[in-house]
């Protein structure tokens, strides 16, 4: 029997939508205001994040110790994965993997940024196997140190490789299965470690890396940046450390220079700028969360890609999950004439996936474009307004994300005395009503969070699109009207998506 | 010597009491009757739920090496009633590896007893996965379990990892050397001349 959790209920839905309705309006009648810079708080002034802040950003080796901590669990996954049960719900590594790590990673961005990169096992490992050394600078000699081809110095080779991890994830069953999620987590050492010894830095947290990537765009939508403390103190800077590092330090792994710095995508937090610094000039600060997305952030085509195809993939992570998603893959392999290969006809509805999102974004900005007559480029059009995506795509995440967290990581705590699952059995029907009864938080507080976070995203989309839209066409106004149609249906899309029952992952 | 007097009457008493015992049914059928016509314990033996089902599959006998006859033995029961299965369930066979979708049909099978029985035998060593299907309700039902021919392949995904990681810094390191060897002779070229 298939277990699925409640979805939002109708009263909650009815008031979202009310609210979006709202804001719509708002959003085409409204003036425009010019956005200012926003508030910008230092942490490491507030009594205890700072000095735990500085603990950890000042010097290499507490940082070293987390990811020997991380490293210490990624190999514990890969025993548990290699050599445990194929129970997946009685596994370490398929319970932590997929129903904590990657469920509590997206949530981790909305309070952390892009943390996450700072103590990623698999880029520890590689570090250590081509540099062999621990937090002090080396000469790189295990490296080549080329420079990336420039054909491949952009972020789709890390779309391509998330479309392929959602396969995974979604089409092949990986998160039911330890021992592939330990292959898998096996091939992201191959992979870090190739290009660490193939190219300059870090090659595979810049370009390759579907983890990174994704983290790190919905990083600029986190509340906190590593930023210089005084930017006009940058400005004079001619040694830029944070660049080249020191004798000691390690340059910037992504090529950052701190003092140009305005989106978070690329930074790793690896805090080599705010060591490297002599003026320590570098610190975490609290910001608006809509910032960079509104006017700080710069568009790149192929970001723009990035940022849209993330919105069809979340979307595509929920229509997975419902109770009558099998029966779309079984009647679709029937009507493609193929109908024991389900696994073609789920690739092909992935792919319809992300093709009809991209189809309905070109033409709302086609008609956007149309309606304000603009003869600027469409491309200018299409690269300004596609951060509209990722607050959409970042909040639904979160909601989706929140779901699977609260209901489904229950029983981790019995996982830490047996990882490998030795002798167990499958769960049974009472463990799993057992579980599912046991929600984490009250289930009214997770809708109302659920119903929080979509109307977050429509809001920054809707300021985006306001703020986007008059630096692209100044006059544009009223005429934005069809990118707001874009964002509002989406949310809907998105909050029916909520409002349906969830498949249990395992 | 006390002690042997109490125990061989005990052990002898205990054997006699148990012959007289019915045997445990377990699964609708003695416990012991699903690994019939097997000295040997099973090579593998999967117990799952899926969708309406929970079903338990063992392939006999252990350690199978190529030319060897095989059974697949599986048994399907209803979660929510426990009633067993009674259509028809046919078996596929294909290799293991990625993105193979050629299969083959090894047959397809009644209940006997309420256990399916299929009986194979490969050529050819190897990973193979046997495919278990059947509909009910209108719904197709997939059970997949990994099978192993003759000896496994020497290197695990550990091994495979570990020669992999070591071909790469090895051949970057000595490309490396030879790098940097050429730079110093570079070097010295343009030392020597004016």
């Amino acid at each position: 029997m298939t277990m699925t959790h409640p979805g939002l209920p109708w009263q909650w839905g009815l008031v979202l939508l009310l609210l979006i309705c709202l804001l719509g309006v708002w959003a085409v009648i409204a003036p425009m205001s010019q956005p200012g810079n926003g508030y910008r708080w230092k942490l490491l002034a507030l009594p205890v994040a700072g000095p735990l802040l500085r603990f950890f950003t000042v010097r290499p080796w507490p940082l070293w110790i987390l990811r020997i901590g991380m490293v210490s669990l990624f190999l514990l996954v890969i025993v548990a994965g290699l050599f445990g049960t194929p129970i997946p719900e009685r596994n370490f590594a398929t319970m932590l993997t997929w129903n904590l790590w990657w469920t509590g990673l997206i949530i981790s961005v909305f309070f952390l940024g892009s943390a996450w990169c700072a103590v990623c096992p698999w880029d520890a490992l590689a570090g250590w196997l081509v540099h062999w050394r621990g937090w002090r600078r080396t000469q790189p000699a295990g490296s080549l140190n080329l420079r990336v081809p420039a054909g491949l110095r952009n972020v789709l080779p890390a779309l391509l490789l998330f479309i392929g991890l959602t396969w995974l994830e979604l089409g092949f069953g990986i998160t039911t299965s330890p021992y592939l999620t330990a292959q898998l987590a096996l091939l992201m050492i191959i992979l870090a470690t190739l290009s660490l010894a193939i190219f300059e830095r870090k090659a595979f947290c810049h370009y390759f890396c579907p983890v990174g990537r994704t983290v790190g765009f919905y990083s600029q939508l986190a509340p906190v940046e590593l930023r210089p403390v005084d930017p006009d103190l940058c400005a004079r800077c001619t040694t830029l450390e944070c660049y080249h590092g020191t004798n000691t330090v390690e340059p910037c792994p992504t090529h950052l220079v701190m003092g140009n710095l305005r989106q978070n995508t690329y930074c790793t937090s690896c805090a080599n700028c705010s060591q490297a610094c002599p003026d320590q000039n570098i610190a975490w600060q609290l910001r608006p969360p809509s910032q960079e997305a509104i006017q700080d952030a710069r568009p790149h085509w192929d970001e723009a890609w990035f940022m849209i195809c993330l919105l069809a993939l979340t979307l595509f992570h929920g229509v997975s999950m419902l109770p009558f998603f099998e029966n779309w893959v079984s009647m679709l392999a029937r009507v493609v004439g193929a109908p024991g290969q389900l696994l073609s006809s789920f690739s092909l509805l992935l792919l319809l996936s992300l093709l009809i999102p991209v189809l309905i974004y070109l033409i709302f900005i086609w008609l956007t474009r149309w309606l304000i007559g603009s003869v600027l480029a469409y491309k200018r059009f299409f690269t300004g307004f596609a951060f509209v995506a990722l607050p959409l795509a970042f909040a639904y995440h979160l909601a989706h994300n929140l779901n699977h967290l609260v209901r489904e990581s229950v029983g981790f705590g019995t996982l830490l005395s047996n990882p490998l699952g030795m002798a167990t059995q499958p769960l049974s029907m009472l463990e799993k009503h057992h579980r599912y009864l046991q929600i984490l938080i009250p289930e009214d507080v997770l809708f109302g969070m659920q119903a929080g976070l979509l109307l977050f995203g429509f809001w920054i989309s809707l300021k985006v699109i306001r703020h986007r839209g008059h630096s692209i066409v100044p006059a544009a106004g009223w005429r934005l009207f069809p990118m707001i149609v874009f964002a509002a249906g989406f949310t809907g899309f998105q909050l029916w998506l909520l409002m349906q029952p969830m498949m249990m992952r395992m | 010597m006390k002690c042997l007097f109490t125990t061989i009457p005990l052990f002898i008493f205990s054997g006699t009491w148990c012959t007289t015992v019915q045997a445990h049914h377990i699964l609708g059928r003695p416990a012991y009757s699903i690994s019939e016509n097997s000295a040997t314990p099973p090579s593998m033996q999967v117990e799952t739920q899926i969708g309406d089902y929970f079903i338990t599959c063992m392939v006999f006998p252990a350690f199978l090496k190529p030319d060897q006859p095989g059974r697949i033995k599986l048994y399907a029961t209803r979660i929510d009633d426990g009633k067993p299965f009674q259509g028809d369930v046919s078996f596929k066979v294909r290799d293991d590896i990625f993105f193979n979708q050629k299969e083959e049909l090894l047959g397809v099978q009644v209940a006997i007893d309420n256990v399916y029985r299929q009986d194979f035998e490969f050529r050819e060593t190897g990973k193979y996965i046997i495919r278990a299907e059947f509909e009910s309700g209108g719904e197709p039902y997939l059970i997949d379990f990994p099978l192993q021919i003759g000896d496994p392949a020497p290197f695990g995904p550990i091994g495979v990892t570990v020669g992999v990681l070591l071909f790469i810094l090895i051949s970057v390191n000595l490309f490396q050397r030879k790098r940097l060897l050429t730079t110093k002779i570079r070097d010295a070229h343009k030392d020597r001349s004016p």
